[in-house]
Parts: structure tokens; sequence; C-alpha cells
């Protein structure tokens, strides 16, 4: 089975811990069995008034001690059920962030990777449940199932027998019967509810379109319908659920009809004191409490098998994409040549590159950048701009032509890349951690001095300083929210500390208002310069007349220029500027 | 007991059928422990000559109604659940229409939609698992125990000390828990939520070169969290645990007893397994309500939700009123205009006067935070002013929520929204019945004609969230093909290009234009080429009008307007 790849091993490595969980689980049960059993027999031979106490001594300590024993049992499998789930997780998650990590940046969606990522980690953790609600009560209900036909061949195997055949009913047909059914019925309903989902998400985010549309009526319309439609189907599960129960306890009903009416037989041939006969007929009631919740614990497993899905997936894809690497190595002379050298120059020479859909996203495109320039490549989106950036941070290698840093292509350095090229996209993320810390994440090596000074050059000094805890200042509870430009700003310093030769800045003004923005890019260019600059962008804001300008429309350069001279001498870029100003 | 359980809808009658089920019930529960004792105690006395058979048969006869009742019961209150649930989301959705989207964006719409759908499963979980067991543990144990009670002293005193000695043990250890895991939230909360934060900031660590050593850390961090919880879960558990100790004891403590009184004689066989049969019982619904305490926290969370979302207050009821379709003979004037944010954090628009006649263009300009968009949703409807202080054709009203007025309006916000449904319909969705030629005409104009030769459907291909995406600006031509297929007289426009790039943001206004003519138009924004198109200007800073006019005037003025302009421009003053 494919999901085997999130279960079976982490199975294996945990032998003892689980082998140990499901015996604790074992004998919590039994210590409950067994109460019952000695309690009914204790009462029945005291009702048979022996001449002294002594004679029912044991079992009176008996049933202290399985009374006490059931509960000290129980906290002890619990605590080992979740100790080994959380050893199982953290494996997990390591072994996540191993497949994730070396292709995040050749994720492609249209949704925001982070989110994608933040889906992948819930899926883990739900995963963490299937131990402890699915796979340690399954097995310990079977194994119990098997000691207690054990004990009961002991007096009788032909009794055994058939009660193993009528158990098996309860422990596995029913558990079994109600998977199938459910399964079905779960997708419908998974179905059901995304459709609800989504007429809401209509209602919510389309609101005013809807009202000033007068249509409100027929959203109602729209959304009755859905809600009837999962309505049936949760009925119909719960019906299931419910009459299924009802036939369970039928069933357990049944076992206490053949058990007495067995006891009746046995002590009338004098094969059983009849002071087992109560403890026999009770004995049933725990037995089959440990049997009925089997049937929900795994129709709980439809519940896992999505995550499973995305989780196979990923990690497929991640062998795929190792395959396609190995011809990619790291470099270490070129690594040499390149890495803490403070002049470096970008070269772009008639490159082209097609996306596997068959997108050509750039189309021989030729650019120099020496240490210390700054150009500004400028397009509408979807033009082919992202493009050149992974070209440059060595993710993708070009169909044709070349990609050069002092002439040594950024793949041979691709691990390495990060000492050469820094970053600064839309939305740096910040981390659940102090303002500190996660300006110091440039170069971990920095003094509390650097990081002060990296935090003056953005003009963030002053206003974190004057927050309660200052530099201390957690990032995602102090109630304190950063707004973009200052967001922006806290990364910013983030690059300063890196220190790299070549600076990319990937449309990092998006969604800041133009004052912000304008302040923002001046800070930038400022505390940047000496470095090469790479600045992408869909508009004009923040251009000077002398700044280099690659103007890129489907893949192709179509302009090239300064900001000045296009202005001056070009038709379309005059258009664009006038009429936008 | 909780008190907002008594403000759903019939939850009153319906709690006396709980009520008069579950004493059912527990007779049925007394019944088939009466007779299964008192059948066992014949065979164990008399054999297989007794009438044992016949005391089993009405053990079954019990046994079998006891279960049909709870059977029954799952089946009430399931339907209780849906019921309620499902009335308090209809509620949910309609308030939300009266709010406006202003109130939705402010809450967070993501938000919004997770409290409708999972929010309220979550209250129909908590209706369902909570109500029956709530009931069944104030009639359940008692009615045990006076049975018990009339049987055998002894084991009622066991059991009637036994039970607060639980309850009081499992608060405690409960209060205890909680402490520990309050202390410990801090720390917690940074290692449970480490991995999604590593996660959801790869990109950002992969910029920084930190990817590969953050494994480590991952691993670290995963142990540390492991074993803060299983510190936590040491006490937690206690409570469970506590339940358990105590039930059990106190079961084993009364067989013990009725064995004693056995051997005394003071007891006879039937009633000590009786007694023995019901210990259990006695116990059950309060372990039952301890179980799914914790489980049903988050339906309750979730019932608080929403009842302060139909708490929220409303604009003031107005009567309505009727408006001819807005021509040059209709005029609305703001006089001396506040709206409030809220009451605490005070006026967000200050003293607007303004008066708007007939058909024309105008511009609302300022920064973000002036209060553009807070001006367009006051024109919207969706906003009231703190007085009756806006005047359309003399008459005085704090708000403009009004249909005669909405359908007057057609509304492109910066994100127009696209319906999961065909292209085609999204065209016509304020016209539904238009033909496939109309929707076609007025696809071409908003420049549509393309994208729809791209669609391997065409106008048929659905588009929306979990359709096929559209961009930005192809999602701003819906909106404008939208517009031209339904005419209306009043366009209502917030920051329509701002998140554009130049050349797209271009070829839109160039589509919009047409669209204005003999129309009044109001659009809000702060890119200023829009301004050269418009007849008057409207410069708003920090909720006031600072500047009025037309381009020309306002950049010889030299004041907030020209500012705003060279900062644009790219230059310096």
């Amino acid at each position: 089975m494919k999901r085997d790849g999130w279960i079976i091993p982490y199975i294996k490595e945990n032998k003892k811990m689980i082998g140990v969980t499901i015996f604790l689980g074992l004998l919590t049960v039994l210590s409950a069995t067994l109460l019952m059993f000695t309690s009914g027999y204790l009462i029945s031979k005291s009702a048979t008034k022996p001449e002294t106490i002594l004679m029912v001594y044991v079992p009176i300590v008996a049933v202290r001690a399985f009374s006490i024993l059931r509960a000290v049992l129980k906290y002890v499998e619990r605590l080992l059920g979740h100790q080994v789930s959380l050893k199982i997780l953290s494996k997990m998650r390591t072994r996540l962030y191993k497949v994730i990590e070396p292709r995040v940046l050749m994720m492609e969606s249209k949704f925001q990777t982070g989110d994608i990522l933040g889906t992948l980690s819930d899926d883990i953790e739900r995963i963490q449940d299937v131990y402890l609600k699915t796979i340690f009560p399954c097995t310990v209900g079977f194994l119990f199932y098997l000691v207690t036909i054990l004990v009961l061949g002991s007096f009788s195997w032909e009794m055994a027998g058939w009660v193993a055949i009528y158990l098996f009913i309860l422990v596995i047909l029913f558990p079994a019967l109600s998977l199938l059914v459910t399964k079905k019925k779960m997708l419908l309903i998974k179905r059901g509810r995304s459709g609800l989902y989504q007429v809401l998400t209509d209602a919510v985010l389309g609101l005013s379109d809807w009202v000033f549309s007068g249509r409100q009526s027929s959203f109602i319309e729209a959304y009755e319908k859905e809600e009837r439609q999962l309505f049936l189907l949760e009925r119909k599960l719960r019906y299931f659920n419910r009459v299924r129960t009802f036939v369970s306890q039928l069933m357990v009903l049944g076992l206490v009809l053949i058990i007495i009416f067995w006891v009746a037989d046995q002590t009338e041939l004098g094969l059983l004191p009849i002071t087992f006969i109560a403890a026999f007929v009770l004995v049933v009631f725990p037995i089959t409490e440990v049997f009925l919740p089997l049937s929900d614990a795994t129709s709980q497993w439809t519940r896992y098998q999505e995550s499973f899905n995305r989780l196979e997936k990923y990690s497929e894809n991640h062998n795929q994409y190792h395959s396609n690497r190995s011809k990619r190595y790291t470099n270490q002379g070129d690594c040499e040549k390149l890495i803490g050298v403070k002049n470096v120059k970008l070269e772009f020479n008639d490159v082209s590159f097609t996306y596997q859909t068959g997108k050509k996203a750039l189309n021989g495109a030729s650019f120099v950048v020496n240490q210390g320039e700054k150009l500004i490549l400028l397009g509408p989106s979807g033009a082919g701009k992202s493009t050149i950036l992974k070209l440059i941070q060595g993710v993708i290698l070009p169909q044709s032509g070349k990609v050069t840093l002092n002439g040594i292509s950024p793949t041979s350095i691709e691990g390495d890349i990060s000492q050469v090229v820094s970053v600064l996209n839309q939305q740096p993320y910040l981390f659940d951690t102090t303002v500190l810390n996660n300006i110091r994440l440039g170069n971990l090596n920095a003094t509390d001095e650097e990081v002060y000074w990296a935090a003056k050059q953005v003009e963030l000094y002053d206003m974190i300083q004057s927050l309660p805890q200052g530099f201390d200042t957690p990032l995602h509870e102090s109630g304190i929210r950063f707004s973009g430009g200052e967001r922006q700003r806290i990364a910013l310093a983030r690059i300063l500390l890196q220190d790299n030769p070549i600076v990319i800045l990937d449309e990092p003004t998006i969604g800041l208002d133009p004052r912000t923005e304008r302040d923002l890019l001046e800070n930038m260019f400022h505390v940047l310069s000496g470095k090469s600059i790479l600045f992408i962008t869909h508009h004009l804001a923040g251009l000077k007349p002398e700044d280099k300008i690659l103007f890129i429309d489907e893949g192709e350069v179509v302009l090239q220029g300064a900001h000045a001279h296009l202005l001056s001498e070009n038709k379309r870029y005059q258009k664009l500027t006038n009429s936008l100003g | 007991m909780r008190k907002e359980l008594f403000q759903y809808r019939g939850i009153k009658s319906f709690l006396v059928v709980l009520v008069i089920i579950t004493i059912l019930q527990g007779v049925a529960i007394i019944l088939q422990a009466k007779y299964l004792a008192e059948g066992v105690t014949s065979l164990f006395y008399e054999g297989k000559t007794s009438n044992y058979v016949e005391l089993i048969v009405f053990f079954t006869v019990a046994f079998i109604s006891r279960y049909f009742l709870s059977l029954v019961k799952d089946h009430l209150v399931y339907r209780y659940a849906e019921k309620v649930t499902s009335s308090l989301r209809k509620s949910v959705l309609s308030k939300l229409f009266a709010l406006g989207p202003r109130y939705a964006k402010k809450q967070g719409t993501g938000r919004m939609v997770t409290l409708i759908m999972e929010g309220i499963s979550q209250l129909r979980d908590y209706l369902e698992l909570f109500l029956p067991k709530l009931v069944a543990v104030f009639i359940l144990p008692l009615m045990v125990w006076v049975y018990v009670f009339q049987l055998d002293f002894k084991s009622a005193i066991v059991l009637a000390v036994s039970l607060p000695i639980l309850i009081v043990f499992l608060i405690l250890l409960g209060v205890v828990a909680k402490a520990k895991a309050n202390r410990q939230w801090k720390t917690y909360r940074v290692l449970a939520n480490h991995f999604v934060d590593s996660l959801r900031g790869l990109e950002t660590l992969k910029f920084l070169g930190l990817s590969k050593s953050h494994e480590k850390s991952i691993t670290k961090v995963s142990r540390d969290y492991q074993k803060s919880t299983m510190s936590t879960l040491r006490i937690a558990f206690l409570s469970s645990f506590a339940l358990d100790f105590f039930t059990m004891l106190g079961v084993a403590t009364v067989a013990v007893f009725l064995g004693l009184g056995l051997i005394d004689g003071v007891i006879l066989l039937a009633p000590a397994l009786t007694i023995l049969i019901l210990a259990p019982e006695y116990y059950l619904p309060v372990r039952e309500l301890g179980s799914d305490f914790h489980a049903t926290l988050n339906g309750q969370e979730a019932g608080k939700a929403i009842q302060e979302i139909l708490a929220e207050p409303l604009l003031k009821r107005e009567e309505t009123w009727g408006l001819t379709p807005w021509d040059e003979m209709n005029q609305l004037e703001l006089k001396h205009t506040n709206v409030w944010k809220s009451a605490e954090e005070g006026p967000i628009l200050k003293d607007i006067y303004l008066t708007i006649k007939g058909k024309k263009k105008i511009g609302i300009v300022g920064e973000s935070g002036a209060g553009k968009s807070t001006l367009i949703d006051l024109l919207g409807g969706f906003l009231q002013a703190t007085e009756p202080t806006i005047f359309l054709n003399g008459k005085g009203v704090q708000h403009l929520q009004n249909d005669a007025w909405h359908q007057q309006i057609l509304y492109i916000p910066q994100h127009p929204y696209l319906f999961l449904d065909t292209l085609a319909n999204n065209i016509r969705f304020y016209r539904p019945t238009a033909s496939l030629e109309e929707v076609k005409v007025a696809a071409e104009k908003a420049g549509l004609t393309s994208l729809i030769h791209e669609l391997a459907n065409g106008l048929e291909e659905i588009i929306g969230e979990s359709g096929r995406e559209l961009s930005g600006g192809q999602a701003q031509r819906v909106a404008i093909a939208r517009a031209f297929l339904e005419e209306r007289p009043i366009l209502l426009l917030d920051e329509p290009t701002a998140h554009l790039d130049v050349e797209t943001e271009l070829d839109i206004k160039e589509k919009m234009l047409p669209l204005f003519e003999n129309k009044l138009v109001i659009l809000a924004t702060h890119r200023l080429h829009w301004m050269m198109e418009m007849d008057e200007l409207i410069v708003l800073h920090e909720g006031r009008i600072v500047e009025q006019g037309n381009h020309d005037t306002l950049m010889e003025r030299k004041g907030k307007y020209y500012e705003m302009q060279q900062i644009q421009g790219g230059q310096l003053v």
C-alpha cells in the first residue's frame, strides 16, 4: 500500500514502546474485566455463607487490587501512548522538512507557498492521532478478543468456538462494514461541505454584489439547497451510526443470554460451581465495552486518508526531484572563487527558458550588471521577471544561453548562493521570535551592536527602542502589529547583515501606499549603495532619470535604456509614463 | 448552569422531552439490573427448574427498552441541534448582509466563513453531546441512588460519599493542570508553532541560507515540545485518573461491603447483585460528561462568537423612500457629516460638507487612512452618519441603506469578487436574464475577447477561486463588463487599479472611461492620473475635506493635492 510510507516505518522504529503501550492497554481492560468477575464471584461465594471471612479473603483483596490497577494502568497507558505519538510526530516533522527544504523555491502554485506548507504541517499533526485513536485501540481490541476466547476455552472449547464466531461479528465484521459504508458517505459529505463552503464564501466575499444587485433572495435559495443536501447526507450517516450502536447493543444482549443459558447447563451438569454464575454473566459487560468502540475507531481512518495522500504526493515529487538533480552539484572550486568576493559581475547572455508546461518564460534575454550598478526590471505581471530571479538563484537552468556570476554558473554553487545573492520579496517572513533574533537571521554571528546598526540604517532603531520590550519584543504575540513598511524594513536590515554583493528586490513595495513606498525605496537604495541591485517592479515609482531600465513583456526584452533616455526617445514608454504620471 | 444554553430557541420544551426520556431510561436501567440479578439468583439457588427464564425475558425487555430509548433520544437531540444551528446560520447570514461588507472585512472574511461553517458545526456537536449528558448527570445517578438506598443503606452511603469526592478531585486536578498549562503557555505556544512557523517561512530561510542548518533546530524543538507536552499531560491526565480511580474503588468497596453483608446475613443475594450491577451505572453519566468536556469547548466558544455577531448593532431603522432614476434634477448633500469608526475609536470622517447634483465625475483622493473608502462606504449605504445629515433631494437621513438607492448604484471595488460560476454568468450577475449576445457585446467592450478565445470553453468556462483563476486585471475587466451590461446611473469605484501593473492599468482605464459617460461617477483612488478625467476633485486628509476643485485649480494652489502629485512623480519637493 502506498501510504505505508507514513505509518509502517514509524511502527517499526518504535516497536518496543508501541508493544509496551498495547500490552498496558490489554492489562487495563483485563483488570476492568477481572474486577467485575471477582466481584460477582465474591458476592456469590459470600451468599453461600462460608464459615469464616477468610474464605473470601482472596477475592476481597483481588477486587481492590484490580480496581486500583485498572485506574493506574490506564493512566500509564495513556501517557505512554501520547509519548509514542509525539515521538513519531517529531520524526515526521524532520522528515517533511527534509523533503520540502530543497525544493521550496521550485514550488509553483496559485496559492501562497506558505499556505500549502501550513496545510502539510496540519496533516502531520492530524496523522499523529491515527495511533492514539485507531491503531492502538483496534490492536488492543483484537488481542483482547483472542485472550477472551483462550480463557473461555479453558472451560469449554466448544463454547469458546461459538463465542469466537459470535464476537467475530462485533470485533471484525461491524468495524469493516462501518469503514466501508462510512467511507463513501464521508466522501459525499465532504463534497457537500465544500459546496456549502463555496456558497458561503460567495456570500461573504461577494457581499456588496449581492446587496447592490438586489439578488439576496436568489442567494438564500442557492444556500438552502446546498444546506439541505448536506443535511440529508449527514442525517444518513448519523442514522447509520445510531442503528449500528443499537444493533451492537442487541449483540451484547445476545451474548448475555447465550452465557446465561450455557452457565445454567454447565452448573446443572455440575461442570461449573454455582458461585461462577454471577461472575460469568457480569463479565460480559466490561468485555463487550472494549469491542463496542472499535467500529468508530476504524471509520476514523477515512479522515486521515486525505492527509496521507497529500504527504505521499509531496514525498513522491521529492524523489523525482532528486533523480533530476543528480547531474548537478555544488562545485567546491567555484564556491571558493565566488564566496566572500566583493566584486561580482552578473551576466545574462541570450538566455531562454521554457517551463515544462510549455510556457515560454524568457526568450533571448541579455544584460550585464557590474558591481554597484542598479538595473530595473519593468514589466507586467507574468512577463518573466520571476523566472530571471530563479535563474540567478540557480534553481533552474536556462535551455539556451548563459547566466553567470563572474563567469561562474549559479547552479554550480546553488547550495551557497545565499552567500552571494540576497533577496527581498513581497512578503518576507517574520518568525515567531524577538525582533532582535529576526534581524540577526541575516548573520547569526552578528553582535547586538551590529543588529542595532542595521536597525539604524533602515530607520527603525528609535521605533523599536520605544516599544516596551525594545529589541526583545516578540513578533507574534505582543499585540504590536508591524505595518507593511516596517516589516519590509526589518527584512532589509537582515539583508544588510547578510552583506552580499548582489541584492534582488522582487516587488518589495506591493500593497504599500505611495508615501510609504517612496520612503522605503529611497531608504533601500540609500543603504544598499555599493551593492548591485536588481529591482523587479511593475510600476514606475521610485525611478530616477539615470536608472537603467529593462522592459520585459511576454518573455522578451522589448525596451532597454536609461529612464530619462527612454522618456525622451520611446513612444510606448512615453505613453506609459505620461498617462500614469 | 450555562446561561448561554438557554437562549437557543425551543430549548426549554426540548429539555422537558429529554428529561422524560431520561427518566424512562433510568427506570429501564434499574429494571434491567433487578431482573438480571433475580434471574441469576434463582439460577443460583434453584437451578434450571426455577423461573429464571421468565426473569431473563423481563431483563431482555428492559435492556432493549433502555437502548431503544437511547436511540430515540439521540435521534431527537440530533434533529434539535440541526434545527437550532441551521436557523442560527441563517440569522448570522442575514445579519452579515445587513451589516455590509465593511464588517466582514474588519472581522476578516476568512474568519467569518470559518465561523459560519466550522463554528456552527462545532456548536452543533456541542449541543448534541452536551445536552443529553447534562440532563443525564442530574437524573440518572439520583434515580439509581434512591433505588440502592432502599435496598441497602451501607452501599448507598458509599456511593453518596464517593461521588462528591470524585467531583472535587476532578475539579481540583483540572485547576492544577490548567495553572500549570498557563504557566507554560508562552513557551508551549512557541514550541507548538515552531514547525509551522518554520515551514511558512521556509522560503525566507532559504534566501538567508539558513534552511539546511535549521533542520537541527526542528529536531531539537520537536523534542522540547515533546517534553513539555508530556509534563503537562502527566498532570492533565490525573483528572481522568481520579475519575477512574474513584469509580473503580467505589465499585470495589460496594462489592466488598455487599460480600460482608451477605456473610453476616443482613442482605440477600438478589439485591446485592442488583446493587453491584447498578454501581457502574451510577458513575457513568459523570464519567461521560467529564470525558467530553474538553471536546465541547470549541463549540461553546463558537456559540459565543456567533452571539456576538448577532448582538452587533445595525444601522438605524429608517422608513424606506423612493427615488426616480438619478438625473440632473437629483441632489445629494452632506451637511457637516461625521462618521465614527466605533465608540472607542472616535471619528473617521469629520465635518464633511459636500453637494452632488446631477451627473458628473467626482474624484476622491488622499493618502491611505485619509477616509476615502469610508466616504465610499457611506455613499454606498454601508455606514451611517452620527446625525441625519445626509440630504437626498432635501430629505434628511442618517444612512443610505435603502433598496431604491442601491438599485441605482453599480460598485466596482479594488478586487471585484468572481463567483464560482461560468464567465458568462459572472458577467450577467447583475442582470441574470441577459442574453448571451448581450453578454458578448459587454465582454468585448471590457476587453475580454482575447481571454475568451484563450479559455477552452470560452464564456462557459468556470472561473473563480476553485475554477480557472483570473488575474487582477482580468477580474477588473469582468467588473467592467458587468457595468456595461447593467446600465445604472451611479457608479462607485474604490481603488479600481491600484494593484495592477502600469500597462494593464492603462488599458483598464481606457476601457473604463466610456463607462463614465452620462453617469454620476464617484471614484476614490490614490492613483492621481485618474484625476485628469474628473470634473471635480475632493482631497481628503485625516478624515476632513482639505481641498475641493478641479485638477488645474488645485495644482495652482500648491496645497495637499500638489504635494501628492509631486510624490507620485518621483521627484521631491
